[in-house]
């Protein structure tokens, strides 16, 4: 590892003015779990890292209004994993973070980090874009809300601008949606997916007005599949054959990159079959418990 | 160099540490063995040690912010020259071969027995899925935890 300077500051205030510089090379630390592996790879070699670690506790809080859960963006995964609100609220969440990388990853790493990073492989990002949820982003002077969807914009870019950092993450509460996230793993059962699939359906009485499918692990970053979606607009929740055709539809309008974990022909056929089964999960589990 | 303080093992010290140093680097120079470097990825749990009561992977922590914390590692016993429970459970069930992945499984059941006295199989597959073992031990090492919250149990 290249030498580099490790700075502590103690307020949020206080990091937002050691991030505001032209030199790109000065980088905030969240949990730092994403930063030290690509420091020991060498495609990370910044001159000073920013940890945030110690900024106020209020940064790592869960709560909850009327209408939405806010999460702090220094709360680490684990505690987000077993928050009280997150479980009966976002059950989905909790889920999900049941199978993302392990026990020690999850007690370190931040949901800032976690949604910075914007490794196309991860597994909250399609989740908190089905739930329709915003980042909180701070930089000195100034906040701005933007949507999860538009926060990450290629791979591993985000539309974040130096200097800025994420500071809470807004996700709306689901009512009467239902939703649900699919881990497709090829090499062993808690590793990195081959496919990720969530889904959030809005339904009165039997009829489906509004479906958000996000597929991440087969582009270069977490998107929404609008002709699957169209499909579902409308649909009967008792027609089985609407959701064959939702798989369908998803699967003809990927255009999946192959990786380590799967070629693009067979991305497109777990994107098929996935789908399908996750908008299946999803009116099954009407918002169970995780 | 920074100098740091921090609590191992129940001692209160004073390490000089760099910022690109990692956990198993320092405690390695302080001659403590029992978290062991293997992947540096995060992923097999050689390394694992306790920050402030939490497990986490040596590998991926910088020692410099331990500054201030609560470090327990594998070296750090209940009694002077005993096993505890769940140590003697992976003895009793032959629960390792070559034994290099042993501290960081004893460590994160340890974890897992405080938060779920009673898991089940499925819970304690979860909970180690990021623990790996080379010699392939897993069944063994199953029933092992198993024995560790039956004994638990029959103490409380
Ligand atoms: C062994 C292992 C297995 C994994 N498996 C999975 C998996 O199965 N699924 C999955 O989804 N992920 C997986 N991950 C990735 C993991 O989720 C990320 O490493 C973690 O969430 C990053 O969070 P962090 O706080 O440690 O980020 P850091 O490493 O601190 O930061 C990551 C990036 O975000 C920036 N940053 C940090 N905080 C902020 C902020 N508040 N605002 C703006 N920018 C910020 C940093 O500058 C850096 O660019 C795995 C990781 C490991 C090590
Ligand atoms: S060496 Fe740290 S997890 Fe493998
Ligand atoms: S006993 Fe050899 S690696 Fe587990």
């Amino acid at each position: 590892m290249r030498p580099f300077e490790l700075l502590e500051p103690s307020s949020l205030r206080e990091a937002l003015g050691l991030l505001d510089t032209a030199d790109e090379t000065v980088r905030p630390a969240g949990g730092g779990t994403a930063l030290m592996l690509m420091m020991k790879a060498g495609v990370l070699e910044p001159s000073r890292l920013i940890s945030l670690r110690r900024i106020e506790p209020a940064w790592a809080e869960i709560s909850q209004s009327a209408d939405a859960v806010e999460i702090g963006a220094l709360a680490t995964l684990s505690a987000i994993e077993h928050s009280g609100i997150v479980r009966s609220e976002l059950p989905v969440i909790a889920r999900t973070l049941r199978t993302l990388a392990n026990v020690r990853v999850r007690n370190v790493a931040t949901l800032g980090g976690n949604l910075a990073h914007a490794d196309p492989h991860m597994d909250l990002p399609p989740v908190l874009i089905a739930l329709g949820a915003s980042v909180i982003i701070a930089s000195r002077g100034a906040e701005r809300e933007l949507p999860v969807a538009e926060l990450i914009s290629g791979y591993y870019e985000t539309t974040l601008a130096s200097g800025e950092l994420i500071v809470r993450v807004r996700v709306p509460k689901q009512f009467a949606r239902f939703s649900a996230y699919r881990k497709i793993t090829t090499r062993s059962a808690d590793d990195w997916p081959a496919l990720g699939v969530a889904v959030a359906l809005d339904r009165e009485g039997p009829v489906l007005r509004e479906a958000r499918i996000a597929v991440s692990a087969a582009f270069d970053r977490p998107l929404r599949l609008a002709a699957a979606e169209a499909v579902l607009r409308g649909a009967s929740i008792d027609d089985e054959a609407v959701l064959i055709h939702a798989g369908d539809a998803a699967a003809d309008e990927a255009r999946p990159i192959a990786d380590e974990r799967g070629s693009a022909a067979y991305k497109r056929e777990l994107i098929r079959v996935h789908v399908r089964r996750a908008l299946r999960d999803a009116l099954d589990a009407q918002g169970g418990t995780p | 160099m920074k100098t740091i303080r921090f609590e191992l093992n129940g001692e209160p010290v004073t390490a000089q540490v760099e910022p690109h140093h990692n956990v198993v680097e320092l405690l390695q120079t302080m001659g403590l063995r029992g978290a062991r470097e293997s992947c540096g990825q995060g992923l097999c749990g050689c390394c694992t040690v306790l920050v402030d009561g939490l497990a986490v992977s040596g590998c991926l922590y910088f020692a410099a912010q331990l500054d201030g914390a609560r470090v327990d590692t594998i070296e750090r016993t209940e009694r002077e020259g005993e096993l505890d429970v769940v140590q003697q459970a992976f003895a009793e069930c032959g629960a390792f071969q070559c034994g290099f992945c042993t501290p960081g499984f004893v460590l994160m059941t340890r974890q897992l027995l405080a938060h779920n006295p009673a898991p089940s199989e499925d819970e304690i597959r979860h909970y180690l899925s990021g623990n790996l073992c080379r010699c392939a031990t897993y069944p063994e090492i199953i029933r092992a935890v198993q024995l560790a919250a039956r004994i638990r149990k029959a103490g409380a």
